[in-house]
């Protein structure tokens, strides 16, 4: 039994890492979604060259495993412009720049699900294309993707774990620790388990009460 | 030069162990999401609940954490699986839970009256499902499932954390070594893209192979 | 052939059947109309199974199949079904939905299911040159023949028609009407809900009138259209906002 106190006795250390966790999956998103939403647009209203170089980087930010890109990031291509970034802050920038990638897929198809009408509605009272843009098409393009980002905060919680390869100070990290020291596995192990099942719920939650709050009433899809 | 013949020598044994582990993973992820997606809709309360703990708890975890359970835990009340195979394992109870969503959500979307009418020419349940539900289920959630195999794909490189020694592992270990990290990890990347270009591909042939044409 | 008791149906307040009893005899084609809302679809998938009636029997050839030990499926076997939407298989061809019953709730070898299959589908009068053509593919009128080719190949004993025209061109429809014209005159015993006033004159041997889950009228066309009770049928007729009855 005394293992199981000496592992008790670990876990005020393990849920620590929930912070750096938070700091990675804040920081990704926000990240993301400064990068997502102008990469949404250029796809949208863009024109050939940048829509080119949107691809590009959608393509490699999407099909590379988030391990290689960090490796890549920090023993590579940080270094070689001579960015010397600890680990947390290279993974929050790699996060992020993942994240927008997908991010820019949530509002692309979120802009181009609002009909034409509504661009033509607001252009027809006098509004110029950025007027209609910014009061018209994005307020309802963000109510539309408020799901669709929900589900991408629950897939960047889990991704932030892989930081574990970085020696980020997160949740996994710190359960890897625990596990040397005390020699136990499976219990400390579940714990990291249970505990980002309820971080996943507990910001689904709040994403969930706010998607209510601002819900447009009677749209399809919303 | 010695560096590059060593290095693509040794990736491409790993390569050969990354196959291996999503050409096993994959058939065995996408029955597992079937069979859960099945059992969440027409299980009575005990299998469909069974089938939602597993899925809920599958995909609540990163996955590392499962593979950890699955190759450190586990050993600790004395199995001892190997590092292939946990990884395996590891894959398809994750990409299992989330096919099983899809699986579920484009049973739900079928039309009652398909059901109806295989009621009506005297098919049993089971009938029913195997022979008109699920050849039309599969058909609406192969992209999904291409999806989660794409996915799949790169989340293979964790199984480096369990000690396989696939392509990541061997890209890690030559980077400590020469510290060529950029020429490294972007072959490592390339491989990955293609990788995934070649399952979507092989998807999307499927999917275009068994088409109900309209 | 047929025989139901005293049925009860109904959905929370709803009353969908209020004590219906009739009967069929082997041969007899009754076809059902009256009102939307009157119970006729509800009736009609009891009569099946598809749907667990509250109150009442149900007995075919003799046997009551609203028993809780009868085999569902098995009766259902000998109950053709035609629904207002076709409900084809969409993923099986014209000839792949009238052989699956076969094949795989019969299980007759391939060879002969092919050949029952072609014999139905000769009878519906459906081309050779669609049998390979999936439903999306096909008009509406040769949908509902095909599903009515569905039904017979597995031999049913009765054959119930649920609205089989409503979802038709008026055009299209009667192809189908047609079809189940020939199938009643050859002695399938059938029970049709139907809004077609004229087919259904032509083609019952007893027209019964439903309103809010009961029977209320029944007669046969002659009477219909020489008795006095004429008035009350067209009466019914006309509060139920069905046209084309011929005056």
């Amino acid at each position: 039994m005394t293992s199981y106190s000496f592992f008790f006795s670990y876990i005020p250390f393990i849920v620590e890492g929930a912070l750096w966790t938070i700091c990675l999956v804040g920081g990704g998103l926000g990240l993301g979604f400064l990068i997502g939403v102008p990469a949404a647009l250029s796809q949208v209203y863009g024109g050939r060259k940048l829509k080119c170089m949107v691809e590009f980087y959608l393509r490699f930010f999407r099909e590379v495993p988030l391990l290689v890109q960090l490796f890549l990031f920090y023993w590579g291509l940080f270094p070689s412009i001579g960015l010397k970034l600890d680990p947390l802050r290279t993974s929050i920038l790699v996060l992020g720049l993942r994240s927008g990638a997908y991010q820019s897929q949530i509002f692309r198809s979120a802009i181009e699900s609002i009909e034409k009408g509504q661009l033509l509605a607001a252009m027809s009272i006098g509004m110029s294309r950025s007027q209609a843009l910014l009061y018209v098409i994005l307020p309802q393009a963000f109510r539309i993707s408020i799901p669709g980002w929900a589900n991408e905060y629950a897939v960047i919680l889990k991704d932030s774990a892989i930081c574990f390869s970085l020696g980020v100070m997160e949740i996994l990290t710190r359960t890897r620790y625990v596990t040397i020291a005390t020699g136990m596995a499976l219990l400390p192990y579940l714990f990291a388990g249970i505990l980002f099942i309820l971080l996943t719920n507990f910001g689904t939650g709040i994403l969930n009460m706010i998607y209510k709050k601002f819900r447009i009433p009677g749209l399809i899809g919303v | 030069m010695d560096f590059w013949t060593e290095f693509l020598g040794s990736l491409l044994s790993g390569l050969l162990t990354t196959l291996q582990m999503i050409l096993i993973a994959a058939p065995a992820g996408i029955l597992m999401g079937l069979l859960l997606g099945t059992m969440r809709v027409y299980g009575g309360r005990v299998l469909s609940s069974l089938a939602l703990s597993i899925t809920a708890v599958f995909r609540g975890f990163p996955l590392l954490v499962t593979l950890f359970i699955l190759f450190f835990g586990l050993s600790e009340i004395k199995i001892y699986l190997p590092p292939f195979w946990a990884a395996v394992i590891g894959f398809v109870l994750c990409s299992g839970a989330y096919i099983s969503e899809y699986v579920r959500g484009s049973i739900l979307s079928i039309e009652e009256g398909q059901s109806l009418a295989a009621r009506s020419i005297g098919m049993t349940k089971l009938q029913e499902i195997l022979y008109i539900i699920l050849p039309q289920a599969i058909r609406r959630a192969l992209p999904s499932i291409s999806n989660e195999i794409a996915y799949m794909i790169q989340y293979s490189s964790l199984a480096f954390a369990v000690g396989v020694q696939e392509i990541f592992s061997i890209s890690k270990t030559f980077n400590s070594i020469y510290f060529k990290s950029i020429e490294i990890f972007s072959v490592l990347a390339v491989i990955y893209i293609i990788l995934g270009e070649i399952s979507t591909y092989i998807f999307r042939f499927v999917e275009k192979r068994i088409r109900i044409p309209s | 052939m047929l025989k139901v008791e005293d049925l009860y149906k109904s959905y929370g307040n709803v009353n969908a059947l209020n004590g219906v009893t009739f009967s069929l005899g082997k041969g007899e084609t009754k076809v059902i109309v009256g009102p939307s809302g009157a119970g006729k679809s509800t009736l009609l998938k009891c009569i099946n199974l598809l749907i667990k009636p509250d109150r009442g029997r149900i007995f075919l050839e003799g046997e009551e199949i609203t028993n809780p030990s009868t085999n569902e499926n098995k009766v259902r076997q000998k109950i053709g079904f035609v629904f207002q939407e076709f409900n084809l298989f969409n993923h099986l061809t014209v000839l792949g939905n009238v052989m699956i019953g076969l094949t795989k709730v019969k299980r007759i070898p391939k060879e002969e299911a092919l050949e029952k299959a072609r014999e139905v589908l000769n009878m519906v009068h459906i081309r050779e040159d669609l049998w390979n053509r999936y439903p999306s593919q096909i008009s509406g009128g040769e949908k509902q023949r095909v599903a009515i080719a569905r039904a017979l190949a597995m031999e049913p004993v009765l054959m119930l028609y649920d609205e089989p025209t409503s979802a038709l061109d008026p055009q299209l429809a009667d192809e189908v009407l047609q079809v189940i014209k020939e199938l009643s005159s050859m002695g399938m015993t059938s029970l049709i809900v139907t809004h077609e006033m004229n087919f259904a004159l032509e083609v019952a041997d007893e027209i019964l009138f439903m309103s809010d889950g009961r029977i209320v009228h029944t007669g046969s066309p002659t009477e219909l259209l020489s008795s006095p009770k004429h008035d009350l049928a067209v009466r019914f007729l006309r509060l139920g906002g069905i046209n084309g009855f011929l005056d």
